[in-house]
């Protein structure tokens, strides 16, 4: 009897989580990001990954990993990416 | 009440496929009802399968014996615990087992994503529903817990040899991980069908993957050590199939995990990383179909059975699946940077994933060999350890070497001068050590030696990178927590290279003698000196126990038992007898062979350093959570992207 | 990175197409005309007589698991593994000589049983 009750209750329970959305009625809108905000979105996480390098490469080079040649060879590509980065986003966001 | 067992699967199974059909119809026509509808079918579907599993559980325990099930695997005299880990001691159950965790994590990841990843998730949903259903299918119409029988009066029993703590921990152990390599596929091909093909997708489930892995790894240690204690040949592994089944998927993991890290940072190896998580998802369930479908020989395999036909159908669809996804979005595959230099941090990991991959696949070939064999010359033939031994010594050793060059190496372009300078302290040290190591006798053993010096050689470096990183950062303690990810790794390294040594040292550095002793006589192996004293027997509630007591003197001092069980139920098994010298990290094991009237035969092994192989399990565990602890700032830092980008 | 893949492939290929690490898997029914070492997988069959620490053996019988086949006499050498017995699933490994399989290595498997108990006796 008991197997009985329980089993109707999942089933009922299920039938209610799945219905959910529809009952509350909430819009229906996914909510992923559109083409624009995924534009905005890469350049975020360019820029991002550009500072996360640069910062890297500091810490490697105050730690002792990479000797100032090496450094100084390194470090201008990795400064010229990330303010690139920047400026490609405040470009974007310029244009809002 | 089995009843309620299947109609709850029936349940999963309809949840399951609602959330497959109805995910796919929301991804595709892009409705939040219709996608938090199926994302709620999923979580549904973790709670009707936990009331199955529920209903079995209670069955067990109870030990009601109309479920044919428990009557298959306990008796009336197994203990509580015992008898709930039968749950997974047969096909039905651990089935059950694979499904509750499979949707316990569904669940988890749609809960914690809710509001990120929209675009993901829509996708994660439907792909996790799928597979889910495979298995609740296969659970509900072929391999049902929940058949009933006339009551019998009492079970058959679970095995003596698997009623001991590790029938506890090391399947589930093995399965959250196994299953857990299922979320970084799902979005891996969520972020195919949805065309978010760069990094998201990795950042996401990178936690997920890590805490697969971990379990995955470390439950292969627990069966490891299973192996050495119960099973008593005096060793861990043996490259059986099931062994090896999750051996394969780790390995391919762990490529994984260390090429994610390049194409995070340089945007390269994309469509490799989508290969690799493939493989290690096909690969898990492909080690699953080996061990249920009994099609290869190995002490583990459970029963012939059809259930090998339907696993077998269900690696080659999602592989199928998986190929035609990455074909079909190659182009936006394509990789933004090019590989610079190969003398770069790049090209370590690129090399480590080749030596990786090029293990897993020795090892696959090593599986399937007796299949292929069959199919193509009609002879099965195996393959034996030589071939495990050579390759794994091959692609192993130079990837021990590289663990050490990897953390200290540049990113895109290093100078050989620049990396000689900072490998310098651990060259020294690994040359010292080899001298040293030599010196000591272990020139015995070529491939030992350079496993030792290499040993030497990543330990130097990780302990360089330690006190170059606090003598930057004023605190270790801080070190650590602000680079968990880089320090967690590193402390993995370091219970890598203990592994190496453990098994470099019992391997290739252990003896062992077989004597017959009478009672008095003594034997020696490796100065230590193993006296034969006497024969105990005692009586349990389980078995007759016999233990020889043997005295162990010269260079370790102790008392050994080591005998046979035999059981009421019939079977008998030995229990070795191991004395463990923590100093040394060195085991004296002695097996009870065979008894001849008053006289023994003994095998007795002495295994050097074989306890650092458990402590490597123990390292390995606490440097995964250290690089998998959730960190604060970077999760503030993706709700904020997301928010900026839009404005 | 392809191409690495498939050229370590060709060296698996080759390694155990040249190398002789191969062990042929045989059952009673398929054993004659085998010559050198074999891994031999069948039902073990009564009577078992003798030591397998002397240097007579322990000597038994062993059947196809599965279908027809002749009864080949073992000569086994070794440490038994615990699930030894008559009526049990064992592989053995060995050669043919003078007409009886003479063998060093034995595993057993739990019949129908999910099990990691056999003792590998090597």
């Amino acid at each position: 009897m008991t197997a009985l009750v329980i089993g109707a209750l999942i089933a009922a329970v299920a039938v209610v989580l799945v219905s959910l959305p529809f009952l509350l009625g909430s819009d229906d809108d996914l909510g992923v990001p559109t083409a624009e905000e995924e534009r905005r979105l890469a350049l975020i996480e360019e820029r991002d990954r550009a500072l996360a390098a640069l910062k890297e490469l500091e810490f490697d080079h105050r730690t002792g990993k990479i000797d100032d040649a090496d450094y100084r060879a390194l470090v201008g590509p990795l400064r010229r990416a990330a303010a690139e980065a920047l400026q490609a986003l405040d470009a974007g966001a310029a244009k809002e | 009440m089995a009843d309620l067992g299947r109609a709850a699967l029936v349940v999963s199974l309809g949840l399951a496929l609602y959330a497959a059909c109805a995910g796919t119809a929301a991804a595709l026509g892009r409705s939040r009802r219709l996608a938090d509808s199926a994302r709620n079918a999923l979580i549904a579907s973790f709670g009707s399968t936990a009331v199955a599993a529920v209903v079995l559980a209670l069955a067990l325990v109870r030990h009601d014996f109309s479920f044919a099930y428990v009557a298959a695997h306990t008796s009336r005299d197994l203990s509580t615990v015992y008898a709930l880990s039968a749950f997974w001691g047969g096909q039905e159950g651990s089935l059950l087992l694979w499904l509750l965790v499979l949707t316990g994590y569904g669940a988890l990841v749609v809960l914690l994503n809710r509001r990120l990843l929209r675009d993901l998730i829509v996708w994660v949903v439907p792909i996790v529903g799928a597979i889910s259903a495979f298995f609740a299918f296969v659970l509900v119409a072929v391999a049902s817990p929940f058949r009933t029988q006339v009551p019998a009066l009492d079970g058959a029993g679970l095995t003596p040899s698997l009623q001991n703590p590790y029938m506890v921990a090391h399947p589930p152990m093995l399965y959250l991980g196994y299953v857990g390599l299922t979320i970084p596929f799902a979005f891996a091909a969520a972020a195919l069908l949805s065309g978010k093909t760069d990094e998201r997708w990795i950042v996401a489930t990178r936690r997920w993957t890590l805490s697969a892995w971990m379990f995955l790894g470390f439950g292969q240690i627990l069966g490891a050590h299973w192996a050495y204690v119960e099973v008593g040949w005096g060793g861990y592994y043996a490259w059986d199939p099931v062994e090896n089944a999750a051996l394969m998927p780790w390995l391919a993991a762990t490529a994984f995990l260390h090429s994610v890290m390049i194409q995070e940072r340089k945007g390269m190896l994309r469509v490799w990383n989508m290969v690799l998580v493939a493989l290690a998802f096909e690969l898990s369930v492909f080690g699953d179909f080996l061990t249920r479908s009994g099609v290869i020989n190995s002490i583990h395999s459970f029963a012939q059975s059809s259930i090998g036909s339907w696993f077998l159908g269900f690696v080659v669809l999602t592989a199928l699946f998986s190929l035609v996804l990455i074909l079909w979005r190659l182009p936006l595959l394509r990789a933004r940077t090019k590989l610079e230099s190969p003398l770069s941090r790049e090209a370590t990991f690129l090399y480590n994933n080749l030596l990786l991959v090029a293990l897993c696949l020795t090892v696959l070939w090593g599986v399937l060999f007796p299949i292929l064999s069959d199919l193509f010359l009609n002879q099965p033939r195996t393959i034996g350890r030589p071939y495990y031994d050579f390759f794994l010594r091959i692609f192993g050793l130079p990837l021990l070497l590289l663990m050490g060059i990897g953390p200290l190496i540049a990113w895109r372009r290093a100078s050989a001068r620049g990396l000689l300078k900072t490998l310098r302290w651990p060259i020294f040290a690994a040359l010292a050590a080899g001298a040293a190591l030599v010196a000591a006798g272990a020139g015995s053993s070529r491939p030992g030696l350079i496993a030792y010096s290499f040993s030497a050689f990543v330990l130097a470096t990780i302990v360089v990178e330690l006190v170059r990183g606090t003598r930057a950062t004023g605190s270790l303690l801080q070190l650590v927590a602000r680079n968990r990810r880089r320090y967690g790794g590193y402390i993995v390294h370091a219970a890598v290279v203990l592994l190496a040594i453990g098994i470099a040292g019992s391997s290739a550095y252990g003896t062992t003698r077989e004597q017959k002793l009478l009672p008095g006589q003594s034997m020696t192996v490796a100065g230590h000196t193993v006296t034969y004293r006497s024969l105990e027997r005692e009586r349990t509630g389980l078995a007759d126990e016999t233990r020889a007591v043997l005295d162990l003197s010269g260079d370790v001092h102790g008392t050994i038992r080591s005998g046979v069980n035999h059981y009421f139920a019939g079977d008998s098994s030995r229990e070795v007898g191991i004395h463990t010298d923590w100093l040394r990290a060195e085991d004296t094991y002695v097996i009870f062979d065979q008894q001849d009237g008053r006289a023994v035969f003994f095998k007795v092994l002495v295994k050097p350093l074989v306890n650092l192989i458990w402590l490597a399990g123990f390292v390995f565990l606490a440097g995964s959570l250290v690089a998998l602890w959730p960190d604060a700032r970077e999760q503030r830092r993706l709700v904020t992207r997301l928010a900026l980008a839009r404005g | 990175m392809a191409l690495a893949v498939a050229g370590v492939l060709a060296v698996f290929l080759i390694y155990t197409a040249l190398g002789g690490n191969q062990t042929p898997l045989l059952q009673p029914s398929n054993l004659a005309a085998h010559s050198g070492t074999v891994s031999l997988t069948g039902k073990v069959v009564g009577p078992v007589a003798g030591n397998a620490k002397s240097d007579a053996g322990l000597r038994f019988s062993l059947h196809n698991i599965r279908g027809a086949s002749p009864l080949v006499p073992v000569v086994y050498r070794g440490s038994v593994p615990d699930l030894f017995e008559v009526g049990r699933d064992v592989n053995l490994t060995g050669h043919l000589e003078g007409g009886a399989f003479v063998a060093n290595q034995m595993t057993t498997k739990c019949p129908s049983k999910y099990t990691a108990a056999p003792n590998d006796a090597a």
